[in-house]
């Protein structure tokens, strides 16, 4: 079995015939790559545009308190915990797939609501 | 303790590393000019001291030259004014103009002048645009050279505040992931094995700098991303969301200061006057003072405390500009007190560590030299274990260069300082070229000769240049220390004695390391051999 797939990576022609086991080690590589670039991006570039999705959308709901700039200022503020949050989580989460979802899931909820506030104007 | 699973510590080591390798030598650089910035005022004041002393931050006599000031400016250009005292005690005034460049960004044109408190003489004015009025700023240069290399690396904006809001986010993953990783922090705290040259004993050293530091170091990393994104990133997208992009409406709004428009002349009141009141009613100095539409109807003072004894934040005071009435109190941001205002208002002590004078600006300092320390170790030891490998060399050569090279390249640019202020030549391209001249020659000059020797030698002349700084002031017509104790003013023989401490500390380390047996030395290798 050993000898199978040590032959199977060795021989490009064989390897594009024959399909690759889910476990062997060229495939554990690839995958592997593959989520690290993916966990890369999450962590990167998403959660930077997640993070100030968020920002924007405190803007929408969070209350504006007495002086009538809490709303503006405290996502200003929380800027850097909101991102270090996310990054954080975008990091260490276990499941890749999870962590798209969840960020995407917060990333659209605030856009909904940036969305509903230009067109209500 | 923090128990996490192996695969979560693997990862955050891995985060805590290579966010350190890609921006961990710019995360010094911030750092040690941090560390420098902490007593920009002191080193203001030492770098160019007024013969007498100032008892008042806004001396008596003040509106004679304030007003003499307003009518020699373009009225154009009073559309906004302030007022600060800055290095030995002169007030730094300007007059100036919003507008935009000609690819439409924001700029200002206007004009600068120093006062002197002691003769209320007008003098070094400078006009043009931001940029010209800051080159024209003699006595402040040094001080500000520091801190713009602080704030945005002296790269233009936005682009340096938003590198160095990066950088803040960088520091605090890397304080984040150390206080996960660490499952042992509190013994951590106090393990330091010691063995010369050993590893281990550097590794040690990383932990218990790091882990003493950690909290600090978080303070320091949210309070500075806040103050480099609010401006650059924060403003514009919240003025983007709530008011269509304009971004003087949000900055309006945050102020709490609704404009008027009345644009009928109108002689303007007495500046002391309300600064007298306004110092009776906080009980404290005042720190800043602005005025909109000077010499007009709807002008408007406001006017800035410092925090009263034992506070954080101080409040601030409006004034009507023709009459000097006192119009109402409000926070820093906001028209009354909320939340966010003071939150925001928590931030620039926490930054800067001045709200207990010498003290806490003393404890600031030092952590931020430890900060400092736990960057450069930690780079140290990640191109130490990597030795072996050609491909992490020039990271070492870089963190060699820059580790030591960055200080001696600061202390170059003071050195120049004074050379080109009394050359009467432009300051700021002579600091800034002999900067990058220095920094250049330490990188290369640590690849091309053994590392040990390129640190050792650059340690030696950091401390020959701390020993020579204090001697050229004085020979650049600095005043002398009996001058200073004279007139009470002993932050220059404080300064001065800090230089020439550090630098025989600098000169013994140096002698030290230079006689000190390396672990590569030729003796190892004959015992290795025998």
């Amino acid at each position: 079995m050993q000898a199978d797939s040590a032959r199977t990576v060795r021989s490009p022609r064989v390897q594009r015939v024959t399909p690759v086991s889910a476990d062997s080690p060229i495939n554990a590589v690839d995958h592997s790559r593959r989520t690290f670039w993916l966990r890369l991006l999450l962590a990167g570039p998403v959660v930077l545009a997640c993070a100030t999705l968020v920002m924007a959308g405190g803007a929408i709901w969070l209350p504006k308190g007495a002086a009538q700039i809490d709303n503006l200022l405290l996502p200003i503020l929380l800027f850097p915990a909101i991102w270090a949050s996310l990054f954080f989580y975008a990091c260490l989460a276990p499941k890749l797939g999870r962590a798209y979802g969840v960020t995407a899931i917060v990333a659209l909820l605030q856009l909904a609501m940036i969305g509903v506030h230009f067109f209500s104007r | 303790m923090i128990r996490l699973p192996q695969r979560e510590t693997k990862s955050l080591l891995a985060i805590h590393g290579w966010s350190a390798v890609f921006l961990g030598l710019l995360l010094y650089v911030v750092i040690v000019t941090g560390v420098a910035s902490v007593f920009a005022d002191e080193i203001g004041d030492w770098a160019s001291p007024l013969p007498t002393a100032t008892t008042q931050r806004f001396p008596a006599g003040l509106d004679q030259p304030l007003q003499q000031f307003a009518a020699s400016v373009d009225p154009e250009l009073r559309e906004s004014f302030f007022a600060f005292p800055r290095a030995g005690g002169r007030i730094l005034a300007q007059f100036h103009r919003d507008e935009k460049d000609a690819k439409g960004r924001p700029t200002e044109r206007g004009v600068t002048v120093d006062i002197d408190p002691h003769t209320l003489q007008i003098e070094n004015r400078r006009a043009g645009d931001a940029e010209q009025m800051d080159a024209g700023d003699r006595s402040n240069r040094l001080a500000d050279f520091f801190v713009n290399l602080h704030v945005h690396l002296h790269v233009p904006n936005p682009w340096g505040l938003l590198l160095t809001g990066v950088l803040g986010l960088a520091m605090m993953v890397a304080a984040v992931s150390g206080f996960l990783m660490h499952r042992h922090l509190l013994r951590e705290l106090f393990t330091l094995r010691r063995r010369r040259g050993d590893l281990l004993s550097k590794r040690d050293a990383h932990a218990v700098a790091g882990s003493w530091n950690l909290l600090f170091s978080f303070l320091l990393a949210f309070t500075g991303s806040f103050f480099s994104f609010a401006t650059s990133f924060g403003v514009p997208v919240m003025a983007m969301v709530a008011f269509n992009g304009d971004q003087a409406k949000a900055f309006e709004t945050f102020i709490g200061n609704p404009p008027v428009n009345d644009p009928r002349p109108a002689p303007m009141a007495s500046i002391e006057a309300m600064l007298a009141d306004a110092t009776h009613r906080a009980g404290a100095d005042t720190f800043f003072i602005s005025v909109e539409h000077w010499g007009r109807a709807d002008a408007r003072a406001t006017i800035s405390m410092l925090p009263p004894e034992g506070e954080l934040a101080g409040t601030t005071y409006v004034y009507d500009g023709p009459s000097g009435a006192f119009q109402y109190e409000k926070p820093a941001l906001g028209r009354v007190p909320s939340l966010g205002g003071s939150l925001f208002s928590l931030m620039a002590p926490l930054h800067f560590g001045n709200f207990a004078g010498v003290l806490s600006k003393a404890v600031w300092f030092a952590l931020g030299f430890a900060a400092a320390y736990v960057a450069l170790s930690g780079l140290r030891l990640w191109t130490q274990r990597r030795a072996a490998e050609r491909a992490w060399r020039p990271l070492a050569y870089a963190v060699t260069g820059f580790g030591y090279g960055l200080p001696l390249s600061l202390l170059v640019a003071s050195v120049v300082f004074f050379v080109a202020r009394s050359a009467d030549i432009d300051v700021n391209t002579a600091m800034m070229r002999s900067f990058l001249a220095t920094l250049t020659l330490s990188v290369f000059g640590s690849a091309l000769v053994d590392n040990a020797r390129a640190a050792r030698t650059m340690l030696a002349l950091t401390g020959a240049l701390l020993l020579a700084l204090p001697v050229l002031r004085l020979a650049c017509g600095g005043p002398t220390w009996a001058e200073m104790f004279a007139t009470a003013q002993l932050v220059v023989p404080a300064i001065d004695t800090a230089l020439t401490l550090s630098g025989l500390i600098c000169l013994t380390f140096a002698w030290r390391a230079a006689r000190v047996p390396r672990a590569d030395a030729p003796v190892q290798l004959k015992e290795v051999r025998g």
